[in-house]
């Protein structure tokens, strides 16, 4: 089943910055996407558009079937939930505890049932140690976790991250991959993930490469990370292990084309112990 | 002409209830002209060793010589301002440090600053400019306008423009996408080669380690964990999981198969070299 | 910064940082009240007892609200010498040659120096005990019956706690410019006029685009989580009212009654 579908989505920022020209694709109810291109491609400006927090120029965006229009806003916000890439500038509570808490007011839920609420999702997140933390106290990654936290307790269908890691220590990056993974597998959530890293796209189910405000490819990993031409069009680099795939074919090595370093490595190792 | 770290100590907020010790004990010689890579989690003290190059933070204890200049700790240092010229440290997100309102006119700040005449300023920022990859057409318009990625190089060039000798980078490549980050490691092994600049970065990618830099200080709860050069860093993959680092691509993929079977050389982080290796293996088992 | 005490939050365990913000805020205009009800030497000893017996109850040190008060010291002088030439009545208390200083002038000054210095004091009292987002709460809630005639007490608070929460992390912003600056050779104490100028502008400038910057991803976040100004909403740190925050308001409350009926009959 389709849970967001976009039909010609055009948005420019001013006359000189056409930023998403005539963007149509869909994602998936369940599945994990990843939206991929270099920094100016126009792949953060889509997911503002997707929680109407840019006004579209023309085109269409559905969500659950459900039109994105300004009487509609408030009902598909409730619907999709979004992880943005700054972790200081979205912590918005003097606390761990009031930054959960945050959402949760918006909803009207009511105060005495909150307690409950931000305990699960700090669970969670692994952040219950740190509820009554201020910001200043904690690291970048843990931010981000509050952040996912804030988001997921006000129960939303699809969770959108815009370059969440990227301002992370590889600790950081760790930490919410790792809680990107667990949603996948452990939930029905449907994940959109606005990224620059190649190897987390070789773990998601569906890929969207943008450029110029355009989508150039989409399709699964497999498929689209190994078209290089395109990627490099698209200032985009080919998966590490489909790089040593071409110098080992170079070698006259038959492999078939893994984008993860785990595929090519269980290959090799059966090719040098069959053979 | 080299960075001596003697002892070096440091701590913050030094007698107040929040006094905190960010380095101790710090030796530590950093040699001339070479590329080298500070590592380290966060917290353990890399921003705050570098802040001593150029004498934005003094030693508490101990001593540091950089070029000419010594730092002692307690005793009042002189010519700080001179030893600023010579060592340009570039923060993380430069771009935020952009303020005039044409770049020729940022350009010409940290110059003048110094005591450059109007005319030398310029020039030098021309050159500059040129050395970060832009070309004169940029001088005229404000840097407000850039991209993202052009900003920054716009930042760096501001430090280039004061002509150092040294140039330290805090994590110029955080926030840029991949390509954007190899122009920039690129850049700064040009500054090292074609124009001898002593190059010190502060990163957490160890593929920038592994193919930029030629030597590695790993830092380590305000101490040097480890001094070494890149190529014996990461020959050893045991010690780098005591480090919880996560080692770049090539050297994976060779502890992985080497697990399993391979007898790849360790001391190989040439693509070509270790496909061929693997290739030679693989017929020779057939 | 470190050096400024006035309006600091002191994280001490006591019954009266335990007490309630609007009550806090309530007893504190209260006394105020009755620090403006004239009811001489005696009515302000009264009040300075209660007081001090206030702050040594909150675990407050008199050395840390003696520091409070050490910005109006300036003032006060200056008041003084004011009165020293505007005052002309009462007593001749010295003269030189032509020139006198009379006793009003000395005692209007004292008499405007105790009132300040004991309104100082209960202020202390309030924002010393109570967190700054615990005090904001109190004023939202007390604010709530304004609404109906157009106070936007929950937008206020809001606007407060933002402030709060973003206060350390410009600080810290304002820090990194200043390093980053200093590499390019600003030197913040020295030079002249016009380097100083420079200076200070490379500094705010970029501050400026910073802040800018982070109010945008700021408002986007927040309306991205829900959030619609003027839009109703639940609060999950809810104030209640225990016994000692009743006794505080009659107290308060007795205090000022006494203070004035001592004012009448005197």
């Amino acid at each position: 089943m389709k849970q967001i579908e976009v039909k010609n989505l055009d948005f420019s920022y001013d006359e000189n910055t056409h930023a998403v020209k005539n963007v149509s694709f869909s994602i998936e109810k369940g599945s994990y996407t990843t939206i991929i291109g270099h920094n100016g491609s126009g792949k953060s400006t889509i997911a503002k558009l997707l929680i109407g927090l840019l006004e579209k120029n023309s085109g269409e965006i559905f969500v659950d079937g459900l039109p994105l229009t300004i009487e509609n806003l408030q009902e598909i916000r409730n619907k999709v939930g979004i992880v943005f890439q700054n972790p200081d500038n979205q912590f918005i509570g003097s606390t761990v505890r009031d930054d959960i808490a945050f959402g949760l007011e918006n909803h009207c839920v009511e105060p005495e049932k909150m307690d409950e609420i931000i305990m699960e999702f700090a669970e969670k997140v692994n952040m219950v140690e740190f509820l009554d933390s201020e910001p200043t106290k904690l690291s970048g990654g843990q931010k981000q976790r509050v952040a996912i936290a804030g988001v997921l307790a006000m129960a939303p269908e699809i969770m959108i991250f815009d370059e969440s890691t990227s301002m992370l220590d590889p600790q950081g990056k760790n930490e919410i991959n790792e809680v990107i993974r667990e949603l996948h597998t452990k939930t029905k959530m449907t994940l959109v993930s606005i990224t620059h890293d190649i190897e987390e796209v070789t773990k998601s189910d569906y890929v969207i490469v943008m450029n110029n405000g355009e989508i150039v490819m989409a399709g699964k990993p497999e498929q689209v990370m190994t078209k290089e031409k395109e990627l490099f069009k698209s200032n985009l680099d080919l998966p590490f292990s489909l790089k040593m795939i071409k110098e080992l074919e170079k070698n006259k090595l038959k492999l078939s084309h893994s984008v993860t370093l785990e595929g090519l490595v269980d290959e090799l190792c059966q090719l040098n112990s069959t053979k | 002409m080299s960075i001596e770290f003697n002892k070096v100590s440091y701590i913050y907020s030094e007698k107040t209830p929040f006094e905190y010790a960010a380095l101790h004990d710090i030796d530590l010689l950093i040699k001339e002209k070479k590329m080298t890579a500070i590592i380290g989690a966060t917290g353990s003290g890399k921003s705050t060793l570098v802040q001593h190059l150029n004498a934005l933070l003094l030693p508490s204890g101990g001593k540091l010589k950089v070029l000419d200049f010594e730092i002692v700790a307690k005793e009042k240092a002189t010519n700080l301002k001179a030893l600023r010229s010579h060592v340009g440290l570039v923060f993380q997100f430069p771009e935020y440090q952009l303020f005039e309102e044409t770049i020729m006119k940022d350009l010409c700040f940290g110059p003048k600053n110094f005591g450059a005449s109007d005319e030398e300023a310029q020039k030098k920022a021309i050159h500059a400019l040129k050395l970060v990859g832009l070309d004169e057409s940029y001088l005229e318009k404000s840097p407000l306008d850039l991209s993202g990625g052009q900003k920054r190089r716009v930042a760096i060039a501001g430090i280039l423009a004061m002509e150092p000798d040294i140039l330290v980078l805090d994590e110029p490549t955080a926030g840029l996408d991949p390509q954007g980050a190899v122009q920039m490691m690129s850049l700064f092994k040009e500054l090292n080669q074609k124009y001898a600049k002593t190059v010190l970065v502060v990163t957490h990618d160890m593929e920038h380690v592994l193919n930029y830099c030629d030597e590695v200080v790993v830092m380590k709860k305000g101490t040097i964990y480890a001094h070494t050069t890149v190529k014996e860093f990461f020959k050893d993959t045991s010690y780098l999981d005591e480090l919880h680092i996560l080692p770049p691509a090539i050297v994976r993929v060779r502890q992985m198969l080497n697990e399993r079977g391979f007898h790849l050389p360790s001391d190989c982080y040439d693509m070509k070299q270790l496909c061929s290796a693997i290739a030679k293996e693989v017929k020779h088992h057939g | 910064m470190g050096n400024f005490v006035l309006g600091k939050y002191l994280p001490y365990d006591s019954i009266i940082h335990k007490m309630d913000p609007r009550a806090k805020i309530l007893a504190m205009l209260l006394v105020l009240i009755s620090i403006f009800i004239p009811a001489g030497y005696l009515g302000y000893a009264i009040l300075a007892v209660v007081i001090v017996t206030t702050v040594l109850t909150a675990k407050l040190s008199l050395k840390f609200v003696w520091k409070s008060m050490k910005p109006m010291l300036f003032m006060l002088c200056f008041l003084l010498v004011v009165n020293i030439f505007a005052v002309k009545t009462g007593d001749v208390l010295i003269a030189f040659g032509n020139f006198e200083i009379y006793s009003d002038a000395v005692f209007n000054t004292i008499y405007i120096a105790v009132r300040l210095m004991l309104m100082i004091m209960v202020t202390t009292c309030l924002t010393a005990t109570t967190k700054p987002l615990d005090l904001t709460l109190g004023i939202e809630d007390l604010l709530k019956p304004f609404k109906k005639v157009g106070v936007p007490a929950h937008e206020i608070a809001m606007m407060i706690s933002i402030a709060l929460r973003f206060i350390p992390t410009l600080i810290e912003e304002t820090e990194r410019i200043m390093k980053a600056q200093a590499s390019r050779g600003v030197d913040l104490q020295e030079g002249k006029l016009k380097e100083k100028i420079m200076a200070i502008l490379s500094l705010i400038v970029p501050l400026f685009v910073s802040a800018f910057q982070r109010a945008e991803d700021l408002a986007n976040a927040m309306e991205a989580r829900g959030y619609a100004p003027g839009q109703r909403r639940t609060r999950y740190k809810q104030l209640r009212f225990h016994f000692r925050d009743y006794m505080l308001l009659v107290c308060s409350a007795g205090l000022v009654a006494a203070v004035a009926v001592l004012a009448l009959v005197l």
